[in-house]
């Protein structure tokens, strides 16, 4: 009902500002002030959704933050206290320092691989398309399945990856992957840089197809080389794109779960934030402390997602 | 006759495409292309050949390439008796197909509104939006809980679509509003003038033009609803109202142990089905979808 209503008012008011500019401003600015109530009838049930799932929310984690809010029963305010005690949680501070190592080994990986992905497919030959569907396949599968998957292969002896590197000669057939702090982190962010590198290909392809031939078409008549013009033309001119692909990368690593849960859950030094906030809100009962720590993860988060916004601003041409 | 005589063969010149080189660098580019192709695709292959395997075969040694022996036991196990997953592949389909439904209608509205409605206050929806983008529900996990659970929608497929659809929204928003932006004004303007209701004008010159906008929220918000686990396995307990993800980690972890490859393998070629039927068919949606709510968000 509201919709119908509300397509009726939608041309009224550019009809009304051509045809109807004798009838005055008295007119024009009901038909503006209909329009105007149309327009915010039409975003109000998105606004509502966010409001309620994730603006309130957000506030009430601040409230529940200065609590000590079990998940079944009575609570109290605490003040700062669930702050002062996260500060000398090894454990808390084991996960946040283990997914900033996460972060800086998988981003570049997965930046270097996407960007290879795309130099390679920039001139769009023979077969390229095909290649590209091929490369985003596992992102699109999704990280959930794609762990899964893994959790199989990666299974000592029985294992695609163990018979693959036997067959080799690389490693023994009985390699456990998942239980060694080492191996299980460099097999999660090989995992996810195949994952998740078809991403920053499209990503990236979408940016180098808005670089003119011409420029690299004046660049070899200047005899550059083909290094000379991925640094001096494509990357200056990729800032945007590659920003972005790179705010991707970071903001999703942070907020690592699935891969680690799946694959390596019993390992605790393997634990991401994330990970961290689930289990001590769900498996500890501790609500109001989690709470705590995920103000945190909302504190880099939004910073990040900030900075991309104002430098991206500033880059546009 | 100048004329006639001089053009042809200066436009012959200037339209002659620009001949495909076959040299070494092409072969050199093929030979990259299948290689890495290869490696982007065989496990996937391979982790459908699994599912076919028998469980012998799949949890032991030196077999583990062994596909002559292909049989559907691992499916059947899973659509009957203790492992059976059919109900969560149906909790899955309609959380799935309840958020892209609603996350396109929500979002094409608000897409609408935000295009072709100037009034007081859009920027600040338009902000709200924004902030939207940057609260990932991973942070907020824990008050989302206390609130769904005030709202009697912990172990509900609703309360999930609920919270998929919220926040699917920024980029579904995103994606609408561009999509009714592209539409003139003067299109819908004329159609009017031409005759045409607003009804008729919405659903036959707008309409198709703002279709892959559409297909393309839809579609994300399918896809998101139909990987999550987090939120899935925080806001559903029963195992009878699980989505697929969530209760395939259950089963992999209830079996004494041991990992139950053969089922798990099976559960994962399952997931796998719709994304991929999606994004072939839907590939060009996809990937504009992606550039463009991505580069401009």
């Amino acid at each position: 009902m509201t919709t119908t209503s509300a397509i009726d008012d939608a041309a009224a008011p550019s009809r009304t500002s051509k045809s109807g500019r004798a009838n005055g401003k008295v007119r024009r600015s009901a038909q503006s002030r209909r329009a105007a109530r149309t327009g915010a009838l039409l975003v109000s049930p998105a606004m509502i959704f966010v409001l309620v799932f994730v603006l309130f929310p957000l506030g009430f984690a601040v409230y529940i933050s200065l609590t000590n809010w079990p998940l079944i029963g009575s609570y109290h305010y605490v003040g700062v206290s669930n702050y002062s005690e996260l500060v000398h949680d090894s454990d808390f501070l084991q996960s946040i320092t283990f997914t900033l190592l996460y972060t800086v080994i998988v981003t570049p990986a997965i930046f270097i691989v996407g960007y290879g992905l795309a130099a390679l497919l920039r001139a769009n030959r023979a077969g390229a398309k095909l290649f590209r569907t091929a490369f985003f396949l596992p992102y699109v599968i999704g990280l959930t399945t794609v762990s899964y998957m893994f959790e199989i292969e990666l299974q000592p002896t029985s294992g695609g990856v163990d018979f693959l590197l036997s067959k080799l000669g690389l490693a023994s057939a009985s390699k456990t992957w998942t239980v060694h702090y080492g191996s299980a982190l460099l097999a999660v962010c090989v995992i996810v840089t195949w994952f998740a590198s078809g991403m920053t290909m499209l990503i990236l392809t979408g940016g180098m197809q808005g670089i003119s031939r011409d420029v690299y078409e004046a660049a070899e008549v200047d005899g550059a080389t083909w290094w000379d013009k991925e640094w001096r033309i494509t990357l200056p001119l990729l800032r945007r794109s590659i920003a972005l692909s790179l705010v991707i990368s970071i903001i999703g690593s942070f907020l690592a779960f699935n891969q680690f849960y799946i694959l390596a859950s019993n390992n605790p030094k393997l634990q991401t934030v994330v990970e961290w906030i689930y289990s001590t809100a769900f498996a500890k009962f501790e609500v109001g402390y989690a709470t705590a720590g995920a103000m945190f993860l909302v504190v880099i988060v939004a910073a990040i997602t900030a900075l991309q916004l104002v430098l991206l601003r500033n880059t546009e041409e | 006759m100048m004329t006639s005589v001089a053009t042809p063969p200066m436009s012959r010149y200037v339209e002659k495409p620009p001949r495909p080189k076959r040299g070494s660098g092409f072969w050199a580019y093929m030979t990259a292309g299948v290689a890495l192709a290869i490696v982007f695709i065989v496990p996937i292959v391979w982790s459908v050949l699994r599912s076919f395997q028998p469980e012998r075969l799949s949890s032991s040694a030196p077999q583990s390439a062994d596909f002559t022996q292909m049989s559907l036991t691992n499916y059947s196990s899973v659509s009957h008796g203790t492992y059976n997953i059919l109900q969560n592949l149906a909790n899955s389909l309609i959380a799935s197909i309840g958020t892209a439904v609603l996350a396109a209608v929500i979002a094409g509205l608000a897409g609408y509104g935000l295009a072709k409605f100037k009034f007081r206050g859009s920027g600040i929806v338009f902000s709200v939006i924004l902030v939207g983008m940057m609260i990932p529900f991973q942070v907020i996990l824990t008050p989302l809980y206390i609130e769904l659970s005030r709202l009697h929608l912990i172990n509900s497929l609703l309360g999930l679509v609920l919270v998929y659809t919220t926040y699917n929204l920024p980029f579904c928003v995103f994606i609408m509003r561009n999509s009714f932006a592209a539409v003139p004004n003067e299109m819908m303007e004329s159609a009017r003038v031409d005759g045409a209701g607003m009804f008729y004008t919405l659903t036959h010159v707008v309409r198709p033009l703002v279709v892959p906008g559409l297909a393309t929220a839809a579609m994300y918000a399918f896809l998101m609803a139909w990987t999550d686990l987090l939120e899935a396995m925080t806001f559903i307990q029963t195992n009878s109202v699980l989505t697929l993800p969530p209760r395939l980690y259950n089963i992999t972890t209830s079996t004494y142990g041991a990992l139950n490859t053969s089922y798990l393998a099976s559960g994962i070629v399952i997931s796998m089905i719709p994304c991929v039927i999606l994004y072939l068919s839907l590939q060009r949606y996809y990937v504009q979808g992606l550039v463009s709510g991505a580069v401009k968000g």
